[in-house]
């Protein structure tokens, strides 16, 4: 490879870099100046923002870099397109937040000597993910993943003030290691059938009139066990709600939106470059005859939004319940893949943005009200609707959004996922997603009920939070409510970024 | 004489795999677990190899292969480090009675 | 030339008022009264001005304001009304005010929220009736909700997180139903029209030409949205427990506005986009109506407490208003108007008589009282009033309403039996019994109960609750034309849509 084209690769993957230089000067940083390190949050910002800053530079930008030796054509192991960048810029936002969040979190600041390590482990995560995002390989789709997931197994335990930090940790590694093994089987298997693991290359080949089968959906299901496991879709949800409670909050926040996100990136990208041959001129995606992914995810998200909202209901903890939430947000973001439209994926982009914004701020003022009272289970929620009126309402407006009532976002979230569904004539599964609403939105109110309409026994204790604190659930209740009711911007720009290299 | 071929090395890899997967299952120490996993990690590894040598793939597969042990490695390293912890804190690595974390 | 801002004004009042009202500090409550009556009393004005304005002669929507609000869905702010939306939010802020007034003395304790709360439901609840598009239609359906869950819920009676609970899954339910037949409906539409549109008046010239099969579909999910509001037997079993656990104030909202909500929808959806689903499901949904009629009125007529047995009432005469809808003459869905207006002046002020009472004794049971002529006149005199004009007696509000469907429904050819006007004349009698039932128990006879006595009689401030209230009774008993002048246009615009798409059921 000649100096200009490997310089031209690299350009590509600038963010990559910064990200890369962030995580070792933070590593160095705090093995040099073990003294200063509140300057390490800081330094975490400063690269996130330069990182965000070349992936909003490289919108509109579409290319692929690092093309194997074996692949005649251009398309290599990273590619940038809008759909990526999109990811990315999500991953990175929501980084950003969660520094911000690791700020106020107790869990984090008792263990601040290694406030280091943490960040450190933090940056593995987002590496992770914006490779995750823009693979195009299934080998380094396989390894980012492991990045990131091996990243996330640490922290997920990375306090360990309690015995349920470990807890939370072991039982995320072996879920996580198994699903990942499966994968690499999957990939290997598609590796023997077809001589590549280029997604693009792999298309054409799957197209063989005398391809098996059976073996080609033997190794899609064990690949789709890899990602299953990173969304928390059922069946492969059994790890959530543990290490959700488990994990430090923060963790459990970033998990629960980011590393979710990448991996929906990613099944996103594996269907729509190996598996559709052509998208018609109304936006519906035209799948290879190989394996029928409709099919799959339909069972697989009536199935987990279904359990995730059951199961939800007699759950004590607020953090547990969420997590049967956020696995149950999993169905309802498959339903935007399901319909296989540009339309869909729209929606799913529209409802990320969303999801983020108010799960993010229900999980930071459950935070909040941990640190002062030490409890997550809802019956300590009693009587908090006067205790702290401010959190309380914050709560109460970013629960109403998960349920999605208009007029927060999350109503519109669910509204463009409802409008694809119709649009694509699947109305028996919508009404099963409305019915899934209308059950969701029982433990919801359960927990505004315990705030609002239940008498506390024992008078509490007033929680303020501080400016800082505010400040930063208004960056996120703003937007929960404003895009309610304006949302132009965001459909725009979801719309925008939807196209992937080469369809 | 036998000549070895690629069927002989899937059916290899396949045994290591349903058995790695057979112990991830029934397995209730950890680190049985986590030897499970290091199998269906070494079977899909002989699947890379065999299929770029017999497919004439090119070494795309070997290199993955190398990919693959150190990242195992890697893994090996952290999963034993979380299971030390868990035993310094539960006294055992039996993954049925690690359950404080339930519905 | 019309002022198309004035809706506008009347939607932001108790927005902007309701808003205004936070930033007052929680301890001054006299002033947060005042103030909540004020800004309800100004709705009320423009809501006269409207009035006025209002030409009944025209069959289209007037004062239509239209601004585009989201261009990827092509949504627009758009609102207008017809004579049927005209009555409705005049009665809406009618009975704001003088149910901001009642509660002074029932609602003691965060007065700041309730008040809050009241002023948003209004501003719902106004949005409801004038919305022109259904997707702003449904955002104002939602966002009700919350407002009357906390009423239900922070200031209601003892089982009150039971029945906010309730009443919000319940509706909640049918609204999601709502909402998927919306989309479905918008995505349908923009087939023959070329273009995604929510817009309400472009969607009444495609709803007709949706062939049957689908059309039945969409029909029945909007149908059970509202049928769940209305209630229609046996969808109701949400509203004993909402009407008898939340506050007086709550319950005659929800008894005088909310219910219509769902017989509005019927009007303002079902009919006009989807004519040939309404006559082929009007018998069977006046069989509901009617089963609704009577089994509301005996169940009423068992009732130990009051309120329940006013919110079982409730069924009944909303079972009227059902019947004169899907009875398709220009009688009976005259009659269904005026009888909302009826049932929401007649209703309210039971709920408000019940509410007074219990304030001064905390106790709705009708055997804990006896008597009550002697000891408060005025009371006794009250009920009376109110009581004859829910049961429907010539020169009072009621008697309109009932006969006008009764007539209606008999000369229905879409029904054409005269069962359906025995059985619903049945509730007329059955009514007559269980009020007047009542009205005995409580008022006549010896006052057998030592605690009733020192009793006061209503304040100047319940009378003048009470007043306005009783004089509509007599004004639309005496003069109806006042009021059905204002729908009848509006009214025959609906049947004729009916009538014009369905031409083979009247031939």
């Amino acid at each position: 490879m000649d100096a200009s084209l490997l310089t031209e690769n690299l350009s590509y993957i600038l963010p990559e870099i910064v990200i890369s230089a962030a995580l070792i000067i933070i590593v160095l940083f705090d093995l040099i100046f073990h003294n200063d390190k509140r300057i390490i949050p800081y330094l975490a910002v400063a690269g996130l923002a330069v990182a965000g800053f070349f992936i909003i530079d490289q919108f509109s930008f579409e290319g692929s870099a690092f093309a194997t030796s074996s692949s005649a054509n251009n398309f290599g192991m990273i590619t940038v397109d809008n759909f990526g960048s999109f990811f990315k810029l999500f991953v990175v936002c929501v980084s950003i937040l969660i520094v911000f969040f690791s700020f106020s979190s107790e869990e984090i600041q008792k263990t601040f000597d290694r406030l280091g390590e943490y960040y450190a482990l933090i940056f593995g995560m987002i590496l992770g993910m914006i490779i995750l995002v823009s693979a195009s390989d299934l080998i380094l789709i396989y390894l980012a993943l492991e990045l990131l997931s091996l990243s996330s197994y640490v922290l997920a335990g990375f306090t360990k003030l309690r015995d349920r930090n470990s807890e939370a940790s072991l039982k995320y590694l072996i879920f996580g290691g198994v699903s990942s093994g499966l994968m690499l089987f999957g990939i290997s298997i598609i590796y023997g059938m077809t001589g590549t693991t280029n997604l693009y290359l792999i298309n054409p080949l799957l197209q063989a009139p005398n391809l098996n089968l059976i073996t080609v959906s033997f190794a899609m299901i064990l690949i789709f066990t890899g990602i299953g496991y990173k969304i928390s879709s059922a069946p492969f949800h059994f790890w959530t709600p543990d290490v959700y409670e488990g994990a430090p909050i923060v963790i459990t926040a970033f998990l629960s939106v980011a590393s979710k996100a990448a991996g929906f990136a990613l099944l996103i990208r594996l269907i729509k470059t190996t598996f559709v041959t052509f998208t018609s001129p109304d936006g519906y995606w035209q799948l290879i005859n190989a394996f029928d992914w409709q099919a799959l995810l339909i069972i697989i998200s009536i199935f987990t939004m279904t359990l995730g909202n059951f199961t939800a209901l007699w759950q004590n903890n607020l953090k547990r319940m969420l997590a049967y939430s956020s696995i149950a947000h999993a169905g309802y973001l498959l339903l935007g893949l399901v319909v296989m439209s540009d339309q869909g994926l729209t929606a799913i982009l529209i409802y990320f943005v969303f999801y983020a914004l108010m799960n993010l701020g229900a999980f930071y003022i459950i935070m909040l009200i941990a640190n002062k009272t030490g409890s997550e289970e809802i019956d300590d929620y009693t009587g908090l609707g006067s205790a702290a009126p401010f959190l309380g309402v914050s709560l109460a407006i970013f629960l109403v959004s998960l349920t999605g009532l208009p007029p927060t976002a999350g109503f519109i979230g669910k509204l463009y996922i409802f409008i694809a569904l119709v649009d694509a004539k699947m109305i028996a599964v919508a009404i099963i997603a409305l019915l899934n609403t209308v059950v969701s939105l029982y433990y919801y109110v359960r927990v505004l009920k315990h705030m609002y309409l239940q008498k506390s026994d024992s008078p509490k204790d007033a929680i303020l939070p501080s400016t800082g604190q505010i400040l930063f659930i208004l960056i996120l209740l703003v937007p929960t409510l404003l895009f309610g009711v304006y949302f132009t911007p965001i459909v725009t720009f979801a719309k925008n970024s939807i196209s992937l290299l080469g369809f | 004489m036998i000549t070895v071929g690629l069927e002989h090395f899937l059916v290899i890899s396949s045994i290591l795999f349903s058995l790695g997967l057979y112990g991830v299952v029934t397995r209730k120490n950890a680190v049985m677990v986590l030897m499970g996993i290091e199998l269906i990690l070494n079977a899909a590894n002989i699947n890379f190899v065999a299929f770029s040598k017999y497919g004439n793939f090119g070494y795309d597969g070997q290199a993955i292969a190398l990919f693959v042990i150190v990242l195992a490695a890697a893994e090996a390293a952290i999963a034993l480090a979380i299971v030390l912890n868990i035993y310094k804190t539960f006294a055992n690595v039996n993954v049925d009675e690690i359950d404080k974390l339930k519905d | 030339m019309e002022n198309s801002q004035l809706l506008t004004y009347l939607l932001f009042t108790p927005i902007v008022g309701s808003l205004i009202i936070l930033f007052i500090k929680p301890d001054q409550e006299k002033l947060i009264r005042w103030m909540g009556v004020f800004i309800s009393g100004v709705a009320f004005v423009i809501s006269m001005i409207i009035y006025v304005a209002f030409d009944s002669s025209n069959p289209a929507f007037q004062f239509i304001h239209k601004v585009l609000w989201i261009e990827s869905l092509n949504v627009s702010y758009h609102v207008g009304i017809d004579g049927i939306s005209l009555l409705l939010v005049m009665l809406t802020t009618f009975l704001t005010p003088l149910t901001l007034i009642s509660s002074w003395k029932g609602i003691t304790k965060q007065v700041k929220m309730f008040t809050f709360s009241m002023l948003f439901l209004q501003a719902g609840m106004l949005g409801v009736f004038i919305a022109l598009d259904m997707f702003l239609f449904y955002v104002f359906w939602e966002v009700m909700l919350i407002p009357m869950y906390f009423i239900i819920g922070v200031w209601g009676g003892v089982e009150r997180i039971y029945a906010a609970v309730k009443f919000f899954i319940y509706t909640m339910f049918g609204s999601l139903l709502m909402l998927v037949a919306i989309i479905w409906l918008a995505v349908y539409a923009s087939e023959p029209l070329g273009y995604f549109t929510t817009n309400l008046l472009e969607l009444y010239q495609v709803g007709p030409t949706i062939p049957n099969e689908i059309q039945y579909y969409m029909f029945m999910a909007f149908f059970f949205s509202f049928a769940i509001k209305v209630p229609l037997f046996p969808l109701h079993t949400w509203l004993p427990d909402a009407h008898v656990q939340a506050p007086t104030a709550g319950s005659v909202i929800l008894a005088g506005v909310l219910l219509k909500m769902g017989t509005y929808g019927l009007l303002r959806f079902n009919l006009p986009l989807f004519p040939q689903s309404s006559v082929h499901f009007a018998p069977f949904i006046s069989i509901l109506a009617v089963i609704g009629i009577i089994y509301g009125a005996l169940v009423a007529m068992v009732q130990s407490d009051m309120k329940k047995l006013v919110a079982y009432s409730s069924v009944s005469h909303l079972g009227f208003v059902v019947l004169g809808i899907f009875a398709f003459t220009t009688e009976s869905l005259q009659g269904a108007v005026i009888q909302m207006v009826n049932h929401g002046l007649s209703t309210g002020a039971l709920f408000l008589l019940v509410g007074f009472i219990y304030e001064r004794t905390h106790n709705r049971e009708i055997s804990y009282y006896g008597g009550l002529a002697k000891l408060v006149p005025f009371f006794a005199f009250a009920l009376l009033f109110t009581s004859l004009s829910s049961i429907g007696l010539p020169g009072l509000n009621g008697f309109i309403g009932e006969f006008l469907i009764l007539v209606g429904s008999f000369q229905s050819q879409v029904l054409d039996s005269w069962w359906f006007t025995i059985f619903a004349a049945s509730g007329v009698i059955f009514a007559a019994v269980y009020l007047l039932w009542m009205y005995e128990r409580v008022v006549f006879g010896k006052v057998t109960n030592p605690k009733l006595e020192g009793l006061t009689d209503l304040d100047a401030r319940e009378m003048f609750v009470l007043i306005p209230i009783f004089i509509l009774i007599v004004w639309i008993g005496i003069y109806p034309s006042t009021f059905l002048d204002i729908s009848d246009t509006s009214v025959k615009t609906i049947l004729d849509n009916v009538i014009n798409n369905t031409y083979n059921f009247f031939s």
